[in-house]
């Protein structure tokens, strides 16, 4: 099968970003949207070296991808420099409360440079681990070298940091609390469900239609239905369950993680061949024993594919217990909408999505590790 | 001599027919039982039921004159060697630990258990560096032997064989074969074995068994199924037109010799060749009559005429 040529598509996407939209925007304080920039009026030459450097990427792609990732690197760094760069003379003689935000050309460019790079990282290995990590370095580099201090993300965050600190803190531990009762409750299942195929069958559907119920109605729904549950048995109460914050968020978000976790466990278990279980009892290994030393560990890339998948999910989630009291990033997202101040909503959403591709990609890794005896 | 596996009055019965009926069974200690037939014969069926991985719907199987409707199972498959054609190493163990799983289970000590896995690996020409690979990087042939030396590791006194040398070519198969041969021989276990390879039968085989759809057809040994009288479906199974050439390499010289003068400038040929090899020695060298020697020195004369036992009749 030919391959679809990704690269020039994205990065055309990249230049219509970079040379289409506003670039920038000053805005008179952080609730408006500001007069648009373009980038030759916020950026000057530095256009150009972007241009250049992001063009220059995509024929070298295929042949030389660290060549090529080095060229996007380059003209991400040198895009978001520039870009910090040309705020605070923006900013001259404007009102304190003014700001810089970054507009809809910054973001299209800054997405499909990031998948540019992903994309030109594939072919090598080893390119796929450091590049990550030298894009992390170089983003850190520019964050805490102040070169970005200018831009209104920036500013909303040192009015926030202590908060979102502790929303991020929070967000983990939400996270990781629905995961356990996920795990908690849906490995069991699993187990029960790959044992009796009528369990399978009622089972999976009922885990299919959770994923049906749109998220936003499933948390709100949770919170009168615990308040009944809560009315009937007072005892719950004491225990200490609650009709609004993190209890119907961890009860809703570990149902949802539910599924994937669950259909894990009940395809890894049948994973394994069935000759080798045949062999297995024919050589005089109780059931017991072939579920441990054979079924979990064939199954086990499956398993682990699947919390993943459920972890992932998870924290992405979490952020819905803003809307029920959970806190977390998605009181910050929500309080940002509530004042239609995008970068207070950005300020909760980008660390979520960057818990999440972390999460992943760490977790990937750990897969990649475990299979030493697979090809 | 005793039976080992007795098989009395057993069906099975899968439904639609298949399965096993009015199978009467007796397998000597220390016989190669050679299980033939065509493919859905019930030959798998039928070494399964030793293992109870099969539990017959009549009669009964007895091991060692006990039913083993009565024994554990797990006790009694790990007093069992099994071997089959997909082999079934375990994918995420090594090949040691693969050699090692029926004596870890049955809770060898450690030292115990690399010894013997040693001594199995040397047994089936296997390189010792092969220990810590694991399945996925053997060869057919390595894979085959693992899995012969993982039903001989804790020694037991019957080995079930389901068509084990079946992804090979055939020189690895028939190496494999003569190991096989030489362990049954020095080690007298009781073997069931199933095969396709109706020179491999022939050759291995003190019992031969034939199957057709779930019943035994004849049984005996590969001499009496290869004899002019035997049922045309066993001839053609065991051979069809070249089966006077494969019963040829079951006689020996020996038996046909008769003593007297062979003729002047004949070939020579030992006693204890086969009745083929003295056939092809006449072919090369367009002789009707050979001079059999034993330790040299001549004993008597092989004619044409005799091969096959045709002379004494
Ligand atoms: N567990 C089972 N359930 C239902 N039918 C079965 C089962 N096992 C075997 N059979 C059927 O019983 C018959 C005999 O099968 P068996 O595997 O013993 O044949 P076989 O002689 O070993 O054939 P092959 O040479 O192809 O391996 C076949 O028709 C098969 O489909
Ligand atoms: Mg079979």
């Amino acid at each position: 099968m030919r391959t679809l040529p990704v690269q020039p598509v994205l990065a055309a996407l990249a230049l219509l970003g970079l040379l289409g939209f506003g670039w920038l925007a000053v805005a008179p304080n952080r609730l408006v949207s500001g007069t648009a920039l373009s980038s030759f009026a916020a950026l000057h030459f530095w256009v150009a070296a972007v241009a250049l450097l992001l063009v220059a990427a995509v024929p070298i792609s295929p042949r030389r991808p660290a060549l090529a990732c080095a060229a996007l690197l380059a003209a991400l760094g040198v895009a978001l420099w520039a870009s910090g760069a040309a705020a605070p003379p923006l900013l001259e003689g404007m009102p304190p409360a003014a700001r810089v935000m970054a507009g809809p050309g910054f973001w299209l460019f800054l997405l499909t440079l990031l998948l540019m790079l992903t994309e030109a990282a594939r072919p090598a290995a080893a390119l796929r681990r450091t590049m990550p990590l030298v894009l992390l370095a170089m983003l850190a580099a520019l964050w805490f070298g102040g070169a970005l201090d200018a831009l209104s993300l920036a500013v909303e965050y040192r009015a926030r940091a202590p908060q979102l600190q502790d929303a991020l803190l929070r967000h983990m531990l939400l996270s990781a609390a629905a995961l356990a009762l996920a795990l908690v409750l849906f490995v069991p299942l699993g187990w029960w469900g790959f044992r009796a195929s009528r369990a399978e069958a009622v089972l999976g559907t009922t885990l299919g239609l959770v994923q049906v119920v749109p998220a936003l109605a499933l948390f709100g729904a949770l919170m009168p239905l615990l308040g009944a549950l809560l009315r009937a048995v007072p005892g719950l109460r004491e225990a200490g369950l609650e009709t609004i914050g993190a209890t119907p968020a961890l009860i809703a978000t570990a149902l949802y993680a539910g599924l994937p976790l669950w259909r894990g466990i009940v395809v890894g278990l049948g994973a394994a061949p069935r000759d080798l279980v045949e062999a297995a009892e024919g050589m005089g290994m109780t059931s017991r024993r072939i579920d441990w030393e054979l079924r979990v560990p064939l199954g086990l890339p499956i398993f682990l594919a699947s919390l993943r998948v459920a972890t992932v999910q998870c924290i992405g989630l979490m952020t819905l217990g803003g809307l029920v009291g959970a806190g977390g990033l998605g009181a910050i997202v929500f309080e940002g909408m509530a004042q239609f101040a995008t970068d207070l909503i950005l300020l909760g959403a980008l660390p979520v999505i960057l818990l999440a591709l972390f999460v992943d990609g760490v977790l990937r890794l750990v897969e990649g590790r475990l299979a030493r005896w697979r090809q | 001599m005793a039976a080992m596996i007795r098989f009395a009055g057993i069906s099975v019965n899968f439904g639609d027919g298949a399965g096993l009926r009015d199978i009467d069974l007796d397998v000597p200690e220390g016989a190669l039982c050679v299980l033939v037939g065509t493919s859905g014969a019930g030959k798998s069926t039928l070494m399964r039921l030793v293992n109870r991985l099969v539990v017959p719907s009549a009669g009964t199987v007895t091991l060692a004159g006990k039913d083993i409707a009565t024994r554990d199972p797990v006790e009694l498959r790990r007093g069992i060697g099994y071997a089959i054609q997909s082999v079934g190493l375990f994918p995420h163990r090594t090949v040691a630990e693969n050699i090692a799983i029926i004596p870890a289970l049955l809770g060898w000590e450690k030292r115990r258990i690399t010894e013997r896995t040693d001594a199995l690996m040397t047994m089936l020409q296997l390189d010792p560096a092969l220990a810590g690979r694991y399945p996925h990087a053997l060869s057919g042939g390595q894979a085959q032997r693992v899995g012969l030396a993982r039903a001989l590791a804790a020694d037991p006194a019957v080995l079930l064989m389901d068509e084990p040398f079946g992804a090979v070519d055939p020189i690895v198969r028939r190496a494999l074969r003569r190991e096989l041969a030489a362990i049954h021989r020095e080690t007298g276990k009781t073997i069931l074995l199933v095969t396709h390879d109706a020179e491999e039968a022939l050759e291995l085989a003190t019992l031969l068994v034939v199957m057709r759809e779930g019943r035994i057809l004849a049984q005996g040994s590969p001499l009496e199924l290869t004899a002019m009288a035997a049922d045309p479906f066993v001839r053609e199974l065991l051979g069809g037109a070249g089966l006077p050439l494969r019963r040829l390499d079951l006689l020996h010289v020996r038996d046909a010799v008769r003593p007297g003068e062979p003729e002047a400038m004949a070939p020579e040929i030992d006693a204890d060749a086969s009745q083929l090899d003295a056939l092809r020695l006449m072919l090369e060298h367009g002789a009707t009559s050979l001079v059999v020697t034993e330790a040299g020195s001549a004993v008597g004369a092989l004619r044409f005429a005799d091969l096959d036992g045709r002379g004494r009749t």
